[in-house]
């Protein structure tokens, strides 16, 4: 149901679209304060990054003099473990996108008598340490040569994002009205086919927001990548990020450098899939 | 993005990972070459990683080994040594911090070096009691370091203060040097080992003893450290200070003094404007010795099963704790050589280690008494310590309020 | 107004009234067991396999472990010789009779509520204020997730340093609003709320991401049906936002809380469990009665306990859940 559109006169659209501006700009300065205020952390982070005890208990709101000592050290040291990081979340992404999305559907949408126990499971398998999956991977591991590789991590990271992605995907397709689905079967469609050309489009803000937390899963992980490597061949930055502290000192410009750097790409990912983030993806569906 | 530009990419983003394994490296080690050790350490950072990867490499030379070696973060080492252990892949020399030896030596995991004839003469007793378990010793160290006292130069200069040499002159100082941001002491109050370690060579000096915390001496000890926090000399936040944040203190000029090790030297050369001496820790009465905690960490000979290969790993270890290694390592990391002949020519080396070779010395070992009960009785250490600064205890009941726990 | 769902509750009636159960009346058990495995009930199944598979290898036997090992005596000596002799609930036993078990239980209980009612509420106001458009809307929601980007050991060592007593920012900052310096790491009454306020911040980004793809996910339709009828702002939150909203909000709480009872580097980080063991919670005692005093099984006694206090809260979501589905 639409509402015919209303044409202003001249000025008054001019008008109209003033105030508008003003409000959008409103907007943009609340959400910069906001962002300001929960990222001031990370601001003080980079500050200490910058001083050259790579602490803050010298320094100013405002690292005047700074001091790039940090970066130099954190861009020759960890280059390469950050194309590790990446490689490894990404496939972790698709990995447990391509295995979390059906079966989401799946215990979203039909109608299985185990499905509340299938969820107590997923639930319970987030609800284990990690220090605990952990260990029994290692020993799998060791048997089935998977040390050191960048698919075993993948796997292992995923072991992680898979339940959280059923979980969140399935919340999301909960709200798939069935008749859209249903429609594509009378025209002959199978079910695979019907859900890979209706339901993936349709949950793209969902299969969106699983992936990015996939990713985040993945990239920030360091107890899979202490564990499952005993060589420096496959080091992810997180690992990486240790070699800066020692037991009872530590380099923390290093550290904080590499932080900072690390975050980089990942941040620039994590805009682009945002972009794709718009409402009224079911939207146009129900009609 | 169609939907088919859409598949194509996700197809290709699953396949690079999975081709990248030709490019990655192998699976787990074979150790099934004969002169190839396996070595795992917690000398993950720099500078120690390469001067310890220097000393390693002298070894593998004068024994003809190849050797392939594992870093791991220090909190992290014991989780792997556990985990190796289990799926039966110990290292063929294996790293430990010296009060964590007797632990694991008491599994049997670790192989007794008098099996193959390493000579342990000469040695420190204070380390030689870290490695031994049940008259066995199982370990060598080839440097060890301590506690003391730091003091920046200039600042004591200026107040006209000499060096403490017992509590009370310390306290003195401490208040006399408490001015505006500045306090006069900063040590380690944490609630980890660290906090415990740092509490010993007062309780040690004091003649309190680890096997009974709850003696007068103990508490004499505890109440030193609550009137400088109570009294403003140093600061509150003692409470969550490690040693690396104790030297950032002293570094800042927040601190006049700091109780902290010989490994910070590296570090505080690094602020050379920042001028500090040392000397041991002060005593209660002059007739007291100061008694400081040994620490460091001891190469030991994991139990794998293939005799030919711990033989060659016994050999291995008695070659890192060499006199040339030792002073090798001494220099360069700021820490003393466990072989007591050597005491002499390492001062003359780096005389800014005087104090700290005279203290170690006198050091003493945390596992010496109690063995593998040690963890319990520092934990309680440390609760205690907690206890008594945040006033939730007096200093009398603090350790019995901490064991009870 | 809600969009219909499909419920996965009982099966519908069959055509006399009477509700299906076993086999149907005017089926052979050949025909009904031909139906049960038809093509497509076979890929319908398919869809589920591969994350159960992974589920199972990866967590089955964990968790199995998991508990066998909270009923032994499971030391540093088992890892070498694999003896760990049985001593049923005697784990449990010293678990619960620990001095430090009934403080550490509501340190838990307080964390979590306090972390998640303020991660839930700020972000459920972020997320419906990115929800307007405006210039730049994308990159600062997306700059919202950097925390979550950082290392959590550098992120707690960041908030130790702003949090120190003497020279931290945030009291400095007080002083220069006239406040005196608050102890927040090392005074036992300050300390949980500190930690409890980081936690809020590193909850945040995952709060706002989620529940904004969830309101993204509501027609713009509805709104402006429900205007005519007069609901907007609050009334348009209570009667058209919130009704759609419940599936996502009930799996970000749930997942909210499982993530936090298990929170441990947070907490190590900024306190140790200290001062004096006023920020201990159950998931830090599991932690060092495992790696510190090398006890096992009284560690896997405690992670146990915390998963049965998670599995309580898994049973409720899974009752809402059916409970809403049926609406």
């Amino acid at each position: 149901m639409t509402i015919a559109p209303v044409v202003l006169s001249g000025q008054a659209a001019t008008r109209r679209r003033h105030k508008e501006n003003t409000r959008s700009a409103g907007y943009t300065a609340l959400g910069i304060v906001f962002l300001a205020l929960m990222l001031f952390p990370v601001y003080w982070m980079i500050n200490a990054s910058l001083q050259p005890s790579g602490n803050t208990l010298t320094a100013d709101i405002f690292p005047f003099n700074p001091s790039f000592a940090g970066y130099e050290k954190a861009i020759a040291d960890q280059g390469g473990n950050l194309i590790t990081s990446l490689l490894i979340s990404l496939g972790t992404v698709v990995l447990s996108l391509v295995i979390a999305a059906p079966a989401a559907y799946a215990l979203a949408q039909f109608r299985f008598r185990w499905i509340n126990i299938a969820l107590l499971a997923i639930i319970i398998s987030q609800m284990i340490p990690g220090i605990v999956i952990a260990n029994a991977l290692y020993a799998a591991y060791n048997d089935l040569g998977l040390l050191n590789s960048i698919p075993g991590l993948i796997l292992a990271d995923a072991s992680h994002a898979i339940p959280f992605a059923i979980l969140i995907l399935r919340a999301f397709m909960i709200g798939i009205p069935p008749s859209i689905v249903e429609a594509a079967r009378v025209d002959g469609a199978g079910l695979v086919r019907a859900f890979i050309s209706i339901v993936v489009p349709i949950s793209r803000n969902s299969l969106i927001t699983a992936g990015l937390f996939a990713f985040l899963f993945s990239w920030s992980d360091f107890l899979f990548a202490l564990t499952l490597t005993t060589t420096e061949d496959v080091r992810p930055v997180t690992l990486g990020i240790y070699q800066y502290l020692g037991t009872q000192v530590a380099n923390w410009s290093a550290v904080m450098a590499t932080a900072v750097l690390s975050s980089i790409p990942a941040i620039v990912l994590l805009i682009l899939a945002q972009k794709y983030i718009a409402a009224g993806a079911t939207g146009g569906a129900v009609k | 993005m169609k939907k088919r530009q859409l598949t194509t990419l996700l197809a290709i983003a699953a396949i690079t990972p999975l081709a990248l394994t030709a490019c990655s490296g192998g699976g787990a080690q074979t150790g099934g070459d004969p002169d190839t050790l396996t070595i795992l350490d917690y000398y993950n950072n720099e500078p120690d990683k390469t001067l310890i990867q220097a000393a390693l490499d002298t070894c593998a030379e004068e024994l003809d080994v190849t050797i392939e070696r594992e870093t791991v973060p220090g909190k992290d080492l014991i989780q792997k040594v556990l985990q190796r252990s289990s799926s039966k892949t110990l290292p063929d020399v294996l790293m430990l911090d010296n009060p964590d030896l007797q632990e694991i030596a008491a599994t049997g995991g670790l192989a007794p070096l008098s099996d193959y004839d390493v000579d342990t003469s000469g040695f420190a007793d204070g380390i030689l009691e870290a490695a031994t378990y049940e008259d066995e010793v199982y370990g060598l160290a080839p440097t060890v370091n301590t506690l003391g006292l730091f003091y920046n130069e200039t600042l004591l200069a200026e107040a006209g203060i000499e060096p403490p040499t017992t509590w009370d002159e310390l306290k003195t100082a401490a208040a006399a040097l408490t001015t505006g941001d500045q306090y006069g002491l900063a040590f380690s109050a944490i609630a980890t080992y660290e906090g415990s370690w740092q509490f010993l060579p007062f309780m040690w000096t004091n003649g309190g003893d680890e096997t009974d915390l709850n003696t007068p001496e103990v508490a004499e000890a505890l109440q030193l450290w609550v009137d400088l926090v109570d009294s403003g000399s140093a600061s509150k936040s003692v409470l969550n200070w490690s040693q690396a944040d104790v030297k950032d203190q002293f570094v800042a000029g927040n601190a006049a003094m700091m109780i902290n090790g010989p490994w910070q030297i590296p570090g505080l050369a690094e602020t050379p404007d920042v001028k500090w001496g040392t000397v041991q820790v002060p005593v209660n009465d002059e007739s007291q010795t100061p008694i400081a905690p040994l620490g460091g960490e001891v190469w030991t000979v994991p139990v794998t099963g293939d005799d030919e290969k711990q033989a060659k790993a016994a050999s291995f270890v008695e070659c890192i704790s060499s006199d040339d290694n030792q002073l090798e390592l001494a220099t360069e990391r700021y820490t003393v050589p466990t072989k007591t002949e050597l005491a002499g020519e390492y001062v003359e080396a780096v005389p800014t280690m005087e104090a700290f070779t005279e203290q170690v010395a006198n050091a003493r070992s945390r596992t010496g008494q109690l063995g593998e009960e040690w963890p319990e009785a520092a934990t309680v250490i440390y609760t205690a310590i907690q206890l008594a600064l945040t006033g939730q205890a007096s200093v009398e009941d603090a350790f019995e309020q901490a064991a009870a726990g | 107004m809600t969009t219909t769902r499909l419920t996965s509750g009982p099966a519908p009636a069959s055509p006399d009234g009477a509700p299906r159960r076993g086999t149907l009346p005017g089926r052979t058990r050949k025909q009904q067991f031909r139906r049960q495995f038809s093509k497509e009930n076979i890929t319908k199944i398919l869809f589920v396999v591969p994350a159960a598979l992974y589920i199972v290898l990866f967590f089955g036997y964990p968790v199995v472990k998991n508990v066998v090992m909270s009923l032994q005596d499971y030391t540093t000596k088992t890892f070498f010789t694999g003896e760990a002799p049985w001593v049923g609930i005697q784990n449990y036993v010293t678990v619960i009779t620990s001095n430090l078990f009934w403080p550490s239980l509501t340190n838990t209980a307080l964390f979590t509520i306090g972390s998640i009612l303020g991660q839930f509420v700020i972000g459920l106001a972020l997320a419906a204020f990115f929800k307007r458009r405006f210039p730049l809307n994308n990159f600062l929601r997306s700059m919202l997730l950097l925390p979550w980007l950082l290392p959590l050991i550098v992120a707690s060592a960041t908030w130790r340093s702003i949090l120190d007593q003497d020279s931290g920012i945030l009291n400095r900052f007080l002083g220069t609003l006239g406040l005196d310096a608050i102890p927040w790491l090392t005074d036992p009454s300050v300390a949980l709320t500190a930690v409890i306020l980081v936690n809020i911040w590193v909850g945040i980004p995952f709060n706002v991401t989620i529940l904004y793809g969830g309101l993204q996910d509501i027609p713009d339709e509805l709104y402006e049906a429900g205007a005519l009828d007069g609901a907007i702002g609050w009334k348009a939150f209570r009667h058209i936002t919130w009704p759609n909203l419940r599936p996502v909000v009930s799996v970000v709480l749930l997942l909210g809380v499982v993530y936090t009872l298990k929170v441990l580097d947070i907490i190590l980080g900024l306190t140790n469990g200290g001062p004096a063991n006023a920020t201990q919670t159950l998931a830090i005692r599991s932690y060092q009665e495992s790696f510190v005093n090398f006890e096992f099984g009284v560690g896997a006694a405690f992670s146990n306990i915390l998963i049965l206090i998670s599995l309580l809260f898994a049973i409720i979501y899974l009752r809402a859940n059916r409970r809403q589905v049926d609406e």
